[in-house]
């Protein structure tokens, strides 16, 4: 057989829909070849599984780059899989070795219902920034790009926490299912930029408040969020959000 | 009101357990230099214990005060241990922590109701001893006992395993979190702890090996 | 068909504003009576969305993904062009308008172009106030580069993030307009039809992707964002979703289709390693900065890159374009990659790949100063081949990346069906046959920003509206017509799965036959066999396509199915664009029309036109018409890298 290519044994939790019970099935797939991508691996499987006439597994994706943040699933217990900063998209097989088995589940939160399979419902990730992540300034009339000027370093520190993807692993990881590393990325973004002054203190209220009521759990700080999160993002920004919240609710409505 | 909806929100119960906890660290600080004195001379300590005792309104505020701060951080604690598990428990077939060293992390509640436990043992045995003994002599007969010593020392490893990871987990609480510090209070969440442990397990020690038998 | 470009009259730099003038408006008081649809978010969707909610009009906004945020303009890596001239280096208006139609191969309307320029500042100060986190200079200005060979630097970025961080931006916007109640956000759902009522678009029909179920939804007017096409040829740098369903069902309802075959391919992509890839990445452009461009000399040469000595290698671009060497324009880098693999010169394990070589690069400049420029690159082609392109050559090739053509749009953004409006990617308008680095995100957003409002306030205020049911008329035709469909394309599937091929199968098969004969270099015969060959996977597609599960729940199989049944119908357009357009121009070389050095040579005289295709029913052949371009304000040259 070809060096490059493994044999897998999956196990893959698969549930018709919200309201069906799921659990874990097995699956043999030989022959994979080193180079794939696990979003590639998991096409061959869906290949085979509907050359049988049976149904493939269902599972968000789409840039296939690494930023879109569509993807993902929990991977031995690790979303995302194994290797550090890296979606699932960006996984390659040849950090496998033949003989695995993995163990592949969606991220599951309270705020993440499973629709499918490995497909789950993240809108609540949305309702999110809808509660105030962003600048409230309509189209047009904005004053000259560079008639405010952002030291660099404060630029580069909004940038760190701006390069959220938006894909849910901090909350699938989280041992309480918390989504303090997603909330606090874009509130750090924004309090970090004269933009986003105005609104600082309703924006960290309103939007902490909203991910209480979706259901998201409590922030224990275990870190793991930042163990995995795709882009890196630090626990910094919890910090920087715990500060933020604190002051808005010590003077603010 | 803004009180009700900051203590209900998560960040605000987060608050109340890192302030709790760094009153509680503080309250640890003061009751291990005291009781340091023990290794002094049982006179020494003694006489801090007297002093101590000399000022009742002094210590019925501070022991009201530190009751309603324990049960603060107890209670708050339980509840976010329940609400938290009723979240986390069996949500996959194969859980890995991605985090190295989570011992402590992972085991908050559990060292913390160990603690409580301990807390309830030391009550009965020191606060409620007969006033007619002197305190300088019911630690030696109490922690005299090897297995009562044992547990002792076993409840400040527990404190000690809480504390390396609460310490560190208050600070970034309240916000303290710059990677030009971090390394300075990862070590400090080493120290503190160890520092508590080596003072209060060495209190259990010195009883328990009778190195202290004549202090 | 007719094509009134509605171009407004007088010079250049007043069009926009007299034409501003000249439109219709609508009182602030009666916009909230007025509903639109948005399909799409996209940069040009989003913003679309948020500036019509910010003027007051009901908003219902569509999008296929399960959040707004995930649309493909979000890997956009480079950056947004705009003529602020920040950097003192000549850069103006009037110079990014000539870049950006010359980069065109001069096949875009100028009046188009000029406003993209014009707009092009306005959205980097809109951008700025929203909080996107462009990169700063250490005076806290903002940072510039150069990008795609342009001689001034006009390119603002973000990290190489910067499709994604203007993208939030325009999510943040949109965001805020849900939450206030005028947008109405409806995700995880794909455009099947748009509905027209007596000649005009009033609403459109989706699937709902987690139900099965066809819903309505009605509005006065249309507006589609839905992007590009790229992924008729299956492998591309496209999302794994991005289609041309709703475009082509637009055209199939009387919208014309515009230079369907302006194709855009990128040369510096990462190879394809296997039948089983789903998706090309690319690596930046900058890369040919410093890398050198070559072949093995002899044909079928598979000794390792390090072995095989200078005498035996062909740098074939520095050999034949000496005065640009290995930085000529994408679409010549692109042509001689392929060419040399087709003559058998290619490397790998597939043999099509060229290597780029920083061998030379290291040595003249050091190790860290390479690692410094292009350190974050090597990290990401690393992590996806295993291989340092610090130790050995990296592997490229060509990959199809964006789509010029579109559908036909006025100067108002409006097809051919009054009422539907098509911005971003998805319209033809300002890039002409080919498009200039750092431009997409620009369109996107000039579209959606600061011109879809004023198109769809002199619509709205100048047309009457009756109330229109979604239950009745054209909207249960349309339904009816949808279900019919995919009742048709589940048929196969009864009766297990013997004698039946997947749905990837076929759209391989077409990726295949699209990228072999209509992709970056094309010739008669080859066009004419496609389209010859073409009926025979479209009916392999309806006879033997075998889809599990049922239209009642997810399927992400069959929606697959129906994105590939209306790739097989546009590829037929594509390939008679192709086959009716007989010069090279922008990104294609038509091979019958070459200089003597075989070089692309342009047909102004026959050719200085927009194709734009009418459907003509089922069966028919469709109609190709001409909009002739007429440049006032720029002459045409031709390129010469030589």
């Amino acid at each position: 057989m070809d060096m490059s290519s493994i044999n897998l044994t999956l196990k893959i939790w698969r549930q018709a829909n919200s309201d069906a019970l799921g659990g874990l099935e097995t699956y043999n797939l030989d022959g994979i070849h080193t180079d794939m991508s696990f979003l590639e691996m998991l096409d061959v499987l869906n290949e085979k599984l509907t050359k049988e006439g049976k149904d493939p597994v269902a599972f968000d994706h789409d840039c296939r780059e690494g930023i879109c943040g569509m993807c993902g699933a929990v991977v031995n217990g690790v979303a995302h899989g194994p290797e550090k900063e890296t979606t699932l998209c960006q996984l390659h097989m040849r950090h496998f070795k033949s003989g695995d088995t993995l163990v592949i589940e969606p991220f599951r939160s309270r705020a993440f219902p499973v629709r499918k399979d490995l497909l789950v419902d993240r809108s609540a990730l949305d309702r999110i920034i809808q509660a105030g992540g962003y600048v409230s300034v309509n189209t047009g009339g904005a004053p000259d790009a560079n008639g405010l000027p952002i030291a660099s370093q404060q630029a580069e520190l909004a940038m760190d926490a701006a390069a959220c993807i938006g894909c849910g692993a901090c909350v699938a990881s989280c041992p309480n299912g918390a989504a303090m590393l997603f909330t606090s990325a874009k509130i750090s973004q924004l309090a970090l930029l004269p933009q986003g002054q105005v609104e600082r203190k309703q924006r960290a209220l309103a939007m902490v408040a909203q991910m209480d009521v979706e259901g998201f759990g409590n922030c224990t700080n275990a870190r793991e969020c930042e163990a995995v999160c795709p882009k890196g993002i630090s626990i910094r920004n919890i910090a920087r959000l715990n500060r933020e919240y604190l002051k808005a609710v010590l003077s603010e409505g | 009101m803004w009180f009700v909806r900051f203590l209900t929100s998560s960040i605000g119960k987060k608050l109340v357990m890192a302030s709790s906890g760094l009153l509680l660290f503080l309250f640890l600080c003061t009751h291990a230099a005291g009781n340091a004195t023990i290794f002094m001379s049982s006179k020494v300590f003694q006489s801090y214990a007297d002093e101590l005792h000399s000022h009742p309104l002094i210590v019925l505020v501070f022991s009201l005060s530190l009751l309603a701060i324990f049960l603060v951080h107890i209670g708050v604690g339980l509840y976010l241990f329940n609400e938290n598990r009723a979240v986390s428990t069996s949500r996959y077939a194969v859980s890995t922590r991605v985090v190295k060293n989570s011992l402590a992390s992972q085991t908050m509640p559990y060292t913390g109701l160990f603690i409580l436990l301990f807390l309830v043992v030391h009550i009965f045995g020191f606060t409620f001893s007969p006033k007619t003994v002197p305190i300088s002599v019911t630690v030696k007969e109490l922690l005299g006992n090897f297995f009562y010593a044992l547990f002792y020392i076993l409840a400040f490893a527990a404190l000690f395993l809480h504390l390396s990871h609460g310490f560190w987990s208050m600070l970034q609480t309240f916000g303290v979190n710059h990677p030009r510090y971090n390394e300075f209070i990862a070590r400090l969440t080493l120290v503190f702890p160890l520092f508590f442990f080596a003072i209060f397990a060495g209190i259990a020690f010195y009883f328990m090996t009778g190195l202290g038998a004549n202090y | 068909m007719e094509l009134n470009s509605r171009v407004p009259s007088g010079p250049l730099d007043k069009k926009w504003s007299n034409h501003r003038f000249a439109n219709k408006l609508v009182n602030p008081a009666n916009r909230r009576k007025y509903s639109v649809i948005v399909v799409g978010t996209g940069l040009a969707g989003a913003s679309a969305s948020a500036t019509l909610a910010e003027q007051g009009y009901q908003v219902k906004t569509f999008c296929i993904q399960d959040s707004p945020r995930r649309a493909h303009s979000i890997a956009a890596q480079g950056g947004i062009n705009a003529a602020k001239n920040y950097q003192n280096d000549g850069d103006s208006i009037h110079r990014l308008f000539y870049d950006t139609i010359k980069g065109g191969d001069f096949r875009a309307r100028e009046a188009n172009v000029y406003r993209l320029a014009e707009i092009s500042n306005q959205i980097i100060d809109q951008c700025v106030a929203q909080g996107v986190p462009f990169a700063r200079e250490y005076g806290g200005t903002l940072a510039n580069r150069s990008f795609g060979g342009a001689q001034v630097s006009r390119t603002f970025y973000a990290r190489g993030q910067t499709g994604q961080q203007l993208l939030l931006g325009a999510y943040g916007a949109l965001s805020r307009q849900i939450r206030s109640g005028r947008v109405q956000m409806f995700a995880r759902r794909e455009m099947m039809d748009v509905v027209v009522v007596d000649g005009r678009a009033r609403g459109i029909t989706v699937r709902n992707i987690m139900t099965g179920e066809i819903e309505s939804h009605a509005a006065d007017a249309v507006i589609l964002a839905t992007g590009g096409y790229g992924n008729v040829y299956f492998l591309s740098t496209n999302a794994m979703a991005s289609n041309v369903t709703a475009a082509w069902r637009a055209h199939k309802r009387g919208a014309g289709f515009a230079n369907p075959s302006f194709v855009q391919i990128h040369p510096t992509c990462i190879p394809v390693h296997g039948d089983y890839q789903s998706k090309l990445t690319l690596m930046s452009e900058s890369l040919r900065n410093d890398g050198r461009v070559w072949v093995p000399k002899n044909k079928d040469d598979k000794r390792r890159p390090a072995d095989i000595p200078e005498s035996d290698r062909d740098y074939y671009l520095e050999n034949k374009y000496p005065s640009f060497g290995n930085l000529v324009p994408r679409d010549v880098a692109s042509r001689n990659a392929k060419e040399q693999c087709d003559q058998g010169k290619g490397v790998g394990t597939t043999g099509l790949a060229v290597y780029l070589d920083f061998a030379d690069a290291i040595k003249r400049d050091g190790r860290e100063t390479i690692w410094k420029k292009y350190g974050n690159l090597f990290q990401m082609y690393e992590k996806i081949t295993a291989s340092d392109p610090m130790a050995e050559p990296m592997m490229i090739y060509p990959a199809v990346h964006y789509t010029m053509g579109g559908l036909w749009v006025d100067y108002d953004l409006m097809t051919t069906i009054p009422g539907l409006f098509a911005i971003g990617e998805c319209n033809f308008s300002d890039h002409g046959a080919n498009r200039l680095g750092a431009s997409a995100l620009m369109q996107g957003l000039a579209d959606g920003y600061f011109i879809i409002a004023t198109s769809v306030a002199h619509y709205l205020g100048t047309s009457k509206f009756e109330k229109v049911s979604e239950h009745e008329g054209s909207f249960i035709d349309s339904r009816r017509w949808v279900e019919d469909r995919i009742a048709r394309i589940l048929r196969n599937s009864v009766g297990g799965t013997a004698g039946k091929c997947t749905v990837d199968e076929i759209h391989k098969e077409l990726g295949r036959l699209m990228w072999d004969n209509c992709g970056m270099a094309r010739n008669r015969q080859g066009l004419e066999a496609a389209l010859a060959e073409l009926p025979r996977i479209r009916e392999t597609f309806w006879n033997r396509v075998y889809l599990p599960g049922s239209n009642k729940e997810i399927n992400q199989s069959l929606e697959r199915a129906g994105r590939v049944a209306d790739f097989l119908e546009f590829a037929d357009v594509m390939i008679r664009d192709a086959l009716a357009r007989e010069e090279s121009c922008g990104c294609h070389l038509r091979e019958e029309s070459q200089t003597e050095e075989n070089e692309a040579k342009r047909d102004d005289a026959n050719y200085s036109h927009v194709s734009v295709w009418e459907h003509r029913g089922e069966g028919e052949e469709p109609l190709m018409h001409k909009e002739p371009l007429v440049f006032e304000f720029v002459t045409p040259t031709q390129r010469s890298y030589k």
